[in-house]
């Protein structure tokens, strides 16, 4: 039974590993059990590999995700689209509070501040990781078009196309300013 | 200590220097007992692959595959071995941690 158990738990281990390293890992860890069975006893053997493999499982895992580019692009993107609602929140509430009662809470005055933010916030994302913005970009027309689709009779229609048009466009305007600046600090740098 | 692109986090750097004193002996549980033996600090063989593959992927280390053996269920050993830019890289941060503990008193170990 114990035997079963440890080779369910190596071979899973081994799955989280490099597929260079699976190999490699599971023959350490056969190798280290059969030395301390022989030592100290095979019940401490059993023990040992079991705790091995239960730590080894963050760092593999941790391993795994930030050798994957794509998924830091995702979570700057994900970041991103955060700080993008906050400060959607953050506007409406101030133009809510501000204006009076009955006005609405649509009003050019929220693209204005709303739009220059999406793009300053894609453009720092595309400073972290340089698909964020085109992320972001993406991920915001879906839920735009939900939010649009939901909110409709509370809106006027230009609101509607140019929150659904400027908004994802001042993503991807964020991460095309972003190339912009690299491409200048490229040319400006003297070369050999 | 998190690693940057070009420098060492503290088990990036224990583990280069691990890898240098076990010499042809490198692979994945010999570096974790050398790392035992020397601090007594209890790393898991994951840690030790995760910070492996990392140092290879900055060009601080090289591997290779061994022969497989009975004892290791037949599966072979993947074996270690320093770069020259793994030994630019101790050098630098051993130079850091001299030049700023110059001078100090109370750091060594009685």
């Amino acid at each position: 039974m114990r035997h079963l158990i440890l080779h369910i738990a190596t071979w899973l281990l081994s799955r989280l590993a490099n597929a260079g390293d699976r190999e490699s890992l599971a023959g350490d860890l056969t190798e280290e059990h059969a030395a301390l069975a022989n030592s100290t006893s095979p019940s401490a053997a059993f023990k040992w590999q079991l705790r091995q493999v239960c730590a080894s499982i963050a760092p593999l895992v941790w391993s795994r995700l930030t050798r994957t580019a794509w998924i830091s692009t995702l979570g700057v993107a994900l970041a991103a689209y955060i700080a993008v609602g906050v400060v959607e929140f953050t506007a409406n509430w101030a133009i809510v509070r501000s204006l009076a009662a009955g006005t609405g809470t649509y009003t050019p005055l929220e693209l204005i501040i709303t739009v220059p933010a999406v793009a300053l916030i894609a453009y720092f994302a595309a400073r972290l990781r340089r698909g964020a913005a085109g992320v972001l970009g993406v991920m915001m027309l879906p839920v735009v078009t939900a939010m649009m689709l939901s909110g409709a009779e509370h809106m006027a229609l230009w609101y509607r196309i140019v929150y659904f048009v400027v908004g994802p466009a001042a993503a991807f305007a964020g991460g095309a300013l972003r190339r912009a600046v690299e491409r200048k600090a490229l040319a400006s740098f003297p070369h050999p | 200590m998190k690693g940057s692109e070009d420098g060492l986090g503290s088990l990036e750097h224990i583990v280069l220097l691990a890898v240098m004193r076990l010499g042809s002996e490198a692979y994945g549980m010999m570096v974790r007992r050398e790392i035992e033996r020397a601090t007594t600090r209890d790393v898991s063989i994951g840690a030790v692959y995760a910070t492996l593959t990392r140092l290879e992927s900055k060009g601080f280390i090289n591997s290779f595959q061994g022969e497989p053996t009975a004892e290791r269920g037949g599966r072979a050993k993947r074996y270690f071995r320093m770069t020259a830019e793994g030994k630019g890289a101790l050098r630098s941060a051993h130079d850091i941690i001299l030049k700023m503990s110059a001078g100090l008193k109370g750091l060594q170990s009685t």
